[in-house]
């Protein structure tokens, strides 16, 4: 059966992500109106994979397609951490639903979905970017403490804090996190799926950490609570050590 | 060049009219020319602190909207003829202020005053970006409790971020911690966080602790800010802030508790 005229190969792309934080029709085509005004070239036929975690399962899901249909978007699937209940119905109503590495460590315990889409016929959509691990980020150094209610992203980069990252703050890296100070906050590293970046920290305290989408609350962080350490992956179990 | 000083805090009742009427006077008493802004729209309560609620005419909002002039608004200190109050108005809200025109009294004010102290609403809406906006230092009040910590943490971010200052790259405003409503004794038992745990937290320089103190109640009831009771632990620590606010180099005081007399020592009380 081996067919000349087609190959299938696993690329991966970066995808646009709506994001939807309510099911009414006219809220989100008033928000597109807006979004696309800023820039109508830049939105034209861009590929785009619509979240929908924060739904309920009552979303008019063809509709949906049809509204970014109208605003020239090309409609991919749908993604998120959702049920298994309604990634179904997704997948009943005749849609693709798209994986994410963070979804899919989020969904662990249920049985997750098939993991990736069967459209674009070409080529598979597996994640938004592939976790290459030999990958080379650059930094992306913030002077000064991090405050609560401030979030900070080092997208595709490592990111380097001089300074602390306060309670109520959040810093996500693509890559590696380095906080010169204490890290009381949560920091979110290989945000992208990047099963070995690390978070380094010289005071540990913080309310959350994750990498590659596993996470850890304060509670599991006793060991090493209040001491400089890291924070790695081990096997897909998050581990910390004290740095000296 | 007028210093414009923001007293804020994210949480609400921490101290901060208490604060801003205490350094205010306490700024004037020392010969400098000061006014008082109550941005508080609303919940008008720094006249009443001041002690000149019956003489109130005009407010900030009329000012604004060019239904009175400044000098129709501003009301004049009896104790000290350099301090000047502009009230908030009590019937209005706090959407009555817009930017443009704050800037503009601000500016005005400026060409007289050497300090222009605004007092803040609590929260992190409208009211209280207005009143940080222009500010040039923010003296950011904080009761050594979890929660309070955590909002000044949230206005300092917004300091940063949303002041004139941080919207046009200039120097970032200067900021004070004051933490107010100090209790030595409720430190030392763990029921409070301490001066450390709090500068810790917060990383910005300390201007001053204010002792938890009776006072300071006497002094609102009374419309005579708390600086003036000069016998009082209170009044002499923000005598302290206002020295440090010069320039000067105070020691901290009322930092720990009172030690207790040989007597309920021995018998343990
Ligand atoms: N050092 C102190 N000791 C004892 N009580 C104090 C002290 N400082 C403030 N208070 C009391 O706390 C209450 C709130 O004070 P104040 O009105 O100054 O706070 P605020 O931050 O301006 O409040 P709001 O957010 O409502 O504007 C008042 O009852 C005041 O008397
Ligand atoms: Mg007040």
């Amino acid at each position: 059966m081996a067919d000349a005229s087609i190959e299938f190969k696993g690329t991966s792309f970066t995808l646009s992500v709506i994001h939807l934080k309510t099911s009414v029709l006219a809220d989100i085509r008033a928000d597109l109106v807006k979004k696309v005004a800023q820039a109508p070239d830049f939105f034209y036929l861009v590929p785009v994979v619509v979240n929908i975690e924060k739904i309920a399962l009552d979303l008019d899901y063809q509709a949906i397609k049809t509204l970014l249909t109208e605003f020239n978007f090309t409609f991919v699937g749908f993604t998120g951490s959702i049920s298994k209940e309604q990634r179904n119905l997704v997948r009943e109503l005749g849609f693709s639903f798209v994986n994410t590495a963070k979804a899919k460590v989020v969904e662990k315990t249920a049985a997750a979905a098939p993991a990736t889409v069967e459209q674009p016929p070409e080529e598979q959509v597996e994640n938004t970017v592939t976790p290459v691990a030999s990958q080379l980020y650059t930094d992306k150094i913030h002077r000064g403490q991090i405050r609560s209610g401030q979030q900070v992203y080092a997208k595709e980069q490592n990111l380097v804090i001089i300074g602390s990252v306060s309670a109520g703050a959040e810093v996500i890296a693509d890559g590696n996190i380095h906080v010169y100070g204490a890290l009381r906050g949560r920091a979110i590293a290989g945000a992208k799926g990047h099963h070995k970046a690390q978070i380094y920290c010289q005071s540990l305290e913080a309310e959350l950490v994750s990498i590659n989408g596993n996470y850890w609350l304060s509670e599991s962080m006793e060991k090493d609570w209040g001491s400089p350490a890291y924070i790695q992956l081990t096997d897909s179990e998050l581990t910390s050590s004290k740095l000296i | 060049m007028a210093r414009i000083i923001v007293v804020t805090s994210g949480k609400g009742g921490v101290g901060k009219t208490t604060s801003s009427a205490a350094i205010g006077l306490g700024l004037a008493l020392k010969g400098h020319k000061v006014v008082l802004i109550d941005f508080d729209i609303g919940l008008r309560n720094l006249d009443l602190i001041m002690g000149c609620e019956r003489r109130v005419v005009y407010d900030f909002v009329n000012v604004i909207n060019g239904e009175a002039t400044l000098n129709q608004a501003l009301i004049k200190d009896k104790r000290v003829s350099s301090l000047s109050i502009l009230p908030a108005s009590q019937t209005r809200d706090k959407d009555a202020l817009n930017k443009e025109n704050v800037g503009k009294v601000l500016e005005e004010l400026g060409k007289t005053y050497d300090y222009i102290i605004c007092d803040s609403p609590a929260g992190i809406e409208a009211g209280a970006m207005m009143a940080l906006y222009y500010a040039d230092e923010a003296i950011v009040t904080t009761n050594p409790e979890v929660s309070s910590v955590r909002d000044s943490d949230r206005i300092l971010g917004m300091l940063a971020s949303r002041s004139r200052r941080a919207e046009q790259g200039l120097e970032p405003i200067k900021e004070h911690l004051l933490l107010t409503r100090y209790s030595p004794k409720r430190v030392e038992e763990g029921e409070m966080l301490s001066v450390e745990d709090v500068k810790d937290i917060l990383s910005i320089p300390l201007l001053g602790v204010i002792p938890e103190s009776q006072a300071v109640l006497k002094a609102s009831n009374a419309g005579e800010p708390v600086i003036l009771d000069t016998e009082s632990d209170a009044g002499k620590a923000y005598q302290d802030v206002v020295d440090r606010l010069l320039g000067d180099t105070v020691e901290f005081r009322f930092l720990t508790a009172e030690k207790k007399g040989i007597f309920s020592r021995m018998f343990g009380g």
